[in-house]
């Protein structure tokens, strides 16, 4: 299988309006995740001790999606939620 | 359950962008089937073709990665020459979901131009490569003019666009062949039934 191919960090791929939308599923972040429909709805944006920020119900579903290391979508560290 | 919105403006982004060399288009009327397109990188046996990329989501997507296959017949030592499958780790266990079906298609231009015989996909194709790489520029080249060409695109289109108008695909494909690829003459013989 082909690796590394000249591998870009992930963050130099994104799209134009990074810092105010979500790098899962690419919603604003003053709006909600697409689970949550109705603007009100508790959807609270978290970040990483990489200092990537996400909705927490995306990040969260990308990390359980992830065995045994969840890295981060953004720069593939390690993710760890910042404490 | 497939994120619909997050597709709907990944295909608004990639389309946008003209000079990348990659589109992305609607097969039928569900957005969990797509078809990508890639022009040939310069410079390489490949430049001058127009490869086309059968794109399907599954329902984890962006979580899970888009499963890609090379539907134009392409000469290359990491891409099945029998049935177009690819071995690339971002299609695999590097995806990540801040990917898109547009870094995945311009990751697959940059495999074009970069083939790692080492690794192969198709055995075949990779000896020659490492052996008899004077060969294997000469077959790349005659797949790329043999299956790549832009022309084969058109077609694409024209029978995309009589399929909308209400014809049956294959009954279209057959028309259009049989017309020579002249659309006029094919929509003409579609409507006298
Ligand atoms: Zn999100
Ligand atoms: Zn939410
Ligand atoms: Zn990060």
């Amino acid at each position: 299988m082909v690796r590394n191919l000249g591998w870009h960090p992930v963050a130099s791929w994104t799209w134009d309006a990074q810092d105010e939308t979500c790098g899962i599923c690419r919603m604003a972040f003053d709006g909600c995740c697409p689970d949550c429909k109705f603007p009100g709805d508790d959807c609270p944006l978290i970040w990483g001790a990489c200092n990537h920020a996400f909705h927490l119900h995306c990040i969260l579903k990308w990390v359980n999606s992830q065995t045994p290391q969840p890295h981060c979508p953004m720069c593939r560290r390690e993710w760890q939620f910042k404490g | 359950m497939l994120d619909l919105s997050r597709v709907q403006k990944e295909l608004v982004d990639c389309n946008r962008d003209k000079s990348s060399g990659v589109s992305i288009d609607l097969v039928g009327d569900q957005l969990s089937h797509l078809a990508g397109t890639i022009s040939g990188p310069i410079g390489t046996p490949y430049e001058g073709g127009v490869f086309r990329i059968d794109i399907r989501l599954p329902d984890g997507y962006p979580f899970e990665p888009p499963k890609m296959q090379f539907v134009t017949k392409v000469w290359h030592p990491n891409i099945s020459s029998q049935n177009g499958a690819i071995c690339l780790d971002i299609l695999k266990d590097q995806w990540s979901p801040a990917l898109t079906l547009k870094t995945a298609l311009l990751s697959l231009q940059a495999l074009l131009s970069a083939p790692e015989p080492d690794d192969p996909q198709d055995a075949v194709v990779a000896q020659q490569y490492l052996r008899d790489y004077p060969t294997f520029l000469g077959t790349a080249r005659y797949w790329t003019e043999a299956f790549a060409r832009r022309v084969s695109i058109g077609t694409e289109e024209k029978v995309q666009k009589l399929v909308e108008m209400g014809f049956p695909e294959a009954l279209v494909r057959t028309t259009l062949e049989n017309a020579g690829g002249d659309e006029n003459m094919a929509l003409e013989k579609l409507c006298s039934g």
